[in-house]
């Protein structure tokens, strides 16, 4: 589903950009990229890699969900989907014509704060693909023609992520309900009305809003020359004008939860129940963010993790588990849960999450844990660059979420330097009573045997 | 997320660049055309420069006493390592009433051996940054591990002993027949998991390929300890396996390695079985299968039929084929998601396997859709046979394979997988190096002829699984031998997918 394809790529990519030379014998070897910011505001980082003749080009936009328009839940998402129309001087899908039909690939993705657009192509095309990333920025033009298919497409991809699947419904329903005023509680998918709220007025205003080169960044990764990529970042993208006005920025923040709030949620055809807990975490930027990753990593990360080996080994209370450190650039959700085993109720499963977190509160995590996390993280950092692809995300991540590229070669030792009083003290600063949203997620009552298959159900696609 | 088709992993291609010079700028001239009331002229797309040339990696191997083959890839650009212990037989050869059994086995691998329990096991390989993973799939099981560099040794250590001493213990086959369980009433609540394994018992029957990899509800209950051992004891054999090792290291350590952690392993005195899989050629009746799921969010749409074996000499205009049909701007996707907005993705995939493996084409859509996208699915499954693919189409269509083929190639992962799998099918691994140009040599009258003789509709399936009132009307319109079947009645052990007493609803 697409929330959670999004909010995983971001997790992962939070944990990719932080392995640095964590193990004596292993390093991450540093991209050495190189950052300019052009006059009329928009900032370029670009990195030399000659293994393939390949090209990654990535724009990434700092506008995202939590910017949606009033009453339009879902936007920015729909709106990244209409960036592949058509522009001034491209035709609808023409993006697909320049990457895919010679044997590269794009895609996009939008999550909270930030929407990206990326693609590889043969090295010799990268003039060609600048040329189209700086067009879409400027020149886009949605039209009646092509706006409503698309709107279509963007429910179907609701259906598929949100109402097949059995667990989609709790998956949809987090952040709904762990946010009470900030716009982080809309799902990034939005909704069915908004979407179809949307207009043609709205795609213009946004695009003018936030599509702009004081507003974006761009990341070149893979075999170029110097030189000749930056005479060709300033001839396409320099003649782009940055509007004179500001740019509109959610000021609302959340407030500290008072006291434990707990919800139930059904859907149809969900064969075992499930559960999840949520807590209000600090800001990605935060001092205490380091500390929060390498106890997700212990609490989460593979078959020796603490969720893993209680729920769903020893105790087998759980068909899966799950922690995740889900940070944001405001206020973001630490999030853990379980889909339980057969015949498992939500209430043994949030027990027995809580059970581990109490844990990681009184006693401290083991040198092992804490050496294991390290290696995990920087065994991660070097699967996700093997690619120059990868490797472009990682720096996008590094500046959009931790607000400085240099993140990219130093994160590691943040990490290493996290120490099991560090976890300690932050699994007791967030992990409290007060702080805690309780999801529990189970079945619609089955209808009685021998009825019609055809009984209608509360929650269908329609 | 525009699009879930293309993988997320992000990686990038090799090879296209090398083919596709600046005349193959498909697209870009088209983009000419007019905009009324433009205030400045259109601008044209820069064209691309010359294309640089790209080395394929070149696999070194050899055959210890026992039988082992060992096929090492030296790849120095990221201090990594990947091995995979490939035993050349998978779900194929569960027995009939005994299906999953190939795979709880192989599951079982990393769940003790003789030294090491199965927390132990974790614990070990993950506190070296490894990743470690077993399973079965149609024609071999396998074992994998991903590491640093710096621990290959402690790591394809516990990788041989896993494959060669594990332990199968009760209470491990019990823990893991439920998590089975579990996962399958997750499966039998999804409307494309569903759907595929209703398409493989239609396409299939009651043949090798028929049944669920991973079992079904009433097979796991039934799957025994001495059903495990005595797979294992058959077919995890030196002499039907082979160790794949790709990344940072060098080949002379790669060979002492095996020889050190694999020499040992003897090899049984008995013949090898001989491989089960038959898809038997005989021509089932073509199907058109409902299977009512009240309440589901999408009917999931799927096209099936029986394809080609990896080995036919059709293999690459298969390939080629298939990529007219599916990637993102392929035919299917084209038709149901970019001018309809039907769907959020259709695809196809032509799944060749050491016999006979099935093509499934496949969308989910809303349910009262379900029919819509049937008929567009059969649609262009005619349209394929029924009129030659233009050139201008194709090129871009075989650009496509090329550039995926690349971007495997470029980790240590997918380079392991993609010399694997040539090895699993006693094929040349000088295949690599021919790829390219096996795919430029494809032609329209080919793709035409292989459309009609192997992915016609005539002979092919349908199975749509969703909420059936919504669409049952329109589809048995186009389609009067529909057969629904209520989920509760669905049994996917046998051919006939229908519990016995469920009367057939027509």
């Amino acid at each position: 589903m697409l929330r959670r394809t999004a909010v995983f790529l971001l997790l992962c990519a939070l944990i990719c950009a932080s392995g640095r030379g964590a193990s004596a014998q292993t390093r991450v070897p540093p991209i050495n990229f190189k950052e300019r910011t052009l006059p009329n505001g928009l900032v370029v980082y670009t990195a030399q890699e000659r293994s393939s003749p390949t090209v990654a080009i990535q724009v990434w936009y700092k506008v995202g969900s939590k910017d949606d328009p009033d009453k339009r839940s879902g936007f920015a998402h729909l709106f990244e989907h209409l960036m592949f129309k058509s522009t001034k001087n491209m035709r609808d899908e023409m993006m697909d014509r320049l990457t895919e039909d010679v044997g590269g690939w794009n895609n996009a993705s939008t999550s909270d704060d930030v929407t990206n657009y990326y693609e590889v192509v043969p090295s010799n095309y990268l003039e060609t693909l600048l040329w189209a990333e700086a067009d879409r920025m400027s020149t886009l033009n949605v039209t009646d023609k092509n706006f409503p298919s698309e709107r279509d497409v963007v429910k179907e991809e609701f259906n598929s992520g949100v109402l097949a699947p059995p667990y989609g419904r709790l998956f949809y329903a987090i952040d709904k309900l762990s946010f009470e005023v900030h716009p982080y509680k809309r799902p990034t998918i939005g909704s069915k009305e908004d979407l179809d709220a949307a207009t043609l007025e709205d795609v213009r205003a946004f695009h003018k809003t936030f599509y702009r080169p004081d507003n974006a960044v761009l990341i070149v990764v893979g075999d170029f020359e110097q030189a000749q990529l930056d005479a060709w970042v300033d001839k396409y993208f320099g003649k782009i004008p940055r509007p004179a006005s500001s740019i509109p920025r959610v000021t609302v923040k959340e407030p500290e939860r008072k006291a434990e709030r707990r919800f139930s949620e059904t859907g149809p055809n969900v064969p075992l129940p499930a559960v999840a807990i949520t807590y209000l975490a600090p800001p990605v930027s935060s001092a205490d963010a380091d500390a929060l990753r390498v106890a997700e990593s212990i609490l989460s990360n593979g078959e020796s993790s603490r969720l893993y080996q209680s729920l769903v080994y020893s105790q087998q209370v759980a068909a899966e588990a799950f922690g995740s450190a889900n940070l944001r650039q405001d206020a973001g959700l630490f999030v853990l849960g379980a889909i339980l085993a057969g015949g498992k109720q939500p209430a043994e499963g949030e027990r027995a999450l809580l059970a581990e977190l109490k844990k990681m509160q009184t006693e401290p995590v083991t040198k092992a844990e804490l050496d294991k996390a390290v290696n995990q993280l920087v065994a991660n950092a070097l699967r996700e660059r093997e690619t120059n692809s990868g490797k472009a995300f990682a720096i996008g991540n590094a500046v959009i979420m931790q607000g400085d590229a240099r993140r990219v070669n130093t994160d590691v030792e943040r990490l290493q330097a996290v120490t099991a009083a560090d976890v300690q003290r932050v699994m007791k600063k967030y992990f409290t009573d007060a702080n805690r949203v309780v999801i529990t997620y189970t079945g619609e009552a089955p209808k009685p045997a021998g009825a019609p298959g055809a009984g209608a159900q509360k929650e269908g696609s329609r | 997320m525009r699009n879930f088709l293309k993988g997320l992993r992000p990686a990038s291609l090799l090879a296209a660049a090398l083919l596709f010079a600046a005349a193959a700028f498909a697209g870009g001239s088209q983009a000419q055309t007019g905009s009324p009331g433009a205030a400045t002229p259109q601008e044209t797309p820069p064209p691309p420069a010359s294309p640089r040339s790209v080395n394929v990696p070149k696999p070194a191997e050899r055959t210890l006493k026992n039988g082992l083959r060992v096929i090492v890839i030296e790849n120095h650009a990221t201090p990594l390592v990947g091995a995979q212990l490939m035993v050349k037989n998978g779900g194929e050869v569960d027995p009939a009433q005994l299906s999953g059994v190939a795979d709880l086995t192989a599951e079982l691998l990393t769940k003790g051996t003789k030294t090491r329990t199965a927390p132990q096991i974790a614990q070990e390989i993950e506190a070296l940054g490894g990743v470690l993973s077993s399973g079965a799939g149609w024609d071999a099981s396998r074992a994998s591990v991903n590491v640093l560099a710096s621990k290959t040794e402690p790591a394809v250590s516990i990788l041989a002993d896993v494959v060669r001493n594990p332990v199968f213990k009760e209470e491990e086959i019990e823990r893991l027949r439920q998590q089975y369980l579990d996962n399958l009433s997750v499966g039998m609540n999804s409307p494309g998991q569903l759907a595929s394994w209703v398409a493989s018992r239609v396409v299939f029957g009651g043949n090798p390929y028929g049944h669920p990899v991973s079992g079904t509800p009433e097979s796991i209950p039934r799957i025994k300890r001495e059903d495990i051992t005595s797979l294992h004891s058959t077919y995890y054999r030196p002499d039907n396996a082979v160790l794949v090792i790709g990344g940072d290291i060098k080949s002379d350590d790669a060979f002492k390695l095996a020889e050190r952690l694999f020499g040992d392993w003897a090899k049984p005195s008995t013949p090898l079985p001989a491989s089960q899989a038959k898809a038997d050629a005989a021509a089932a009746r073509q199907r058109v299968v409902v299977v009512d799921m009240p309440g589901a969010g999408q009917a999931a749409v799927v096209f099936a039929r029986r394809g080609i074996a990896r080995t036919d000499p059709e293999f690459y205009t298969g390939l080629v084929a298939n990529s007219v049909l599916s990637g993102y701007s392929g035919r299917l996707n084209q038709e149901i998601r970019i001018k309809r907005g039907l769907s959020y993705g259709a695809r196809s995939s032509l799944d060749t396997r050491r016999d006979v493996g099935p093509f499934v084409a496949s969308a989910q859509t809303k349910n009262q859709s379900g029919a819509e996208v049937a008929s567009l699915l059969v649609g262009e499954l005619s349209r394929l046979s029924s009129e030659a693919v233009s050139e201008a189409e194709l090129m871009p269509r075989k650009a496509v394979v090329i550039g995926n083929f690349g971007r495997t190639l470029e980790t240590t992962e997918g380079m392991v997988a993609q010399v694997a799998n040539l090895a699993l099918y006693g094929l040349s691994l000088d295949e690599i190096n021919r790829y390219i140009a096996s795919v430029q040599a494809v032609t329209p009258a080919q793709i035409q002829k292989f459309a009609g003789s192997r992915l016609g509709a005539t002979d092919a399936h349908i199975v749509v699984v969703g909420d059936a009132k919504e669409f049952i009307e329109p589809l048995r319109k186009q389609f009067p031998n529909v057969e629904v079947i209520r989920r509760e009645e669905l049994d996917l052990n046998t051919g006939a997918i229908r519990k016995s007493g469920g009367a057939a609803k027509q």
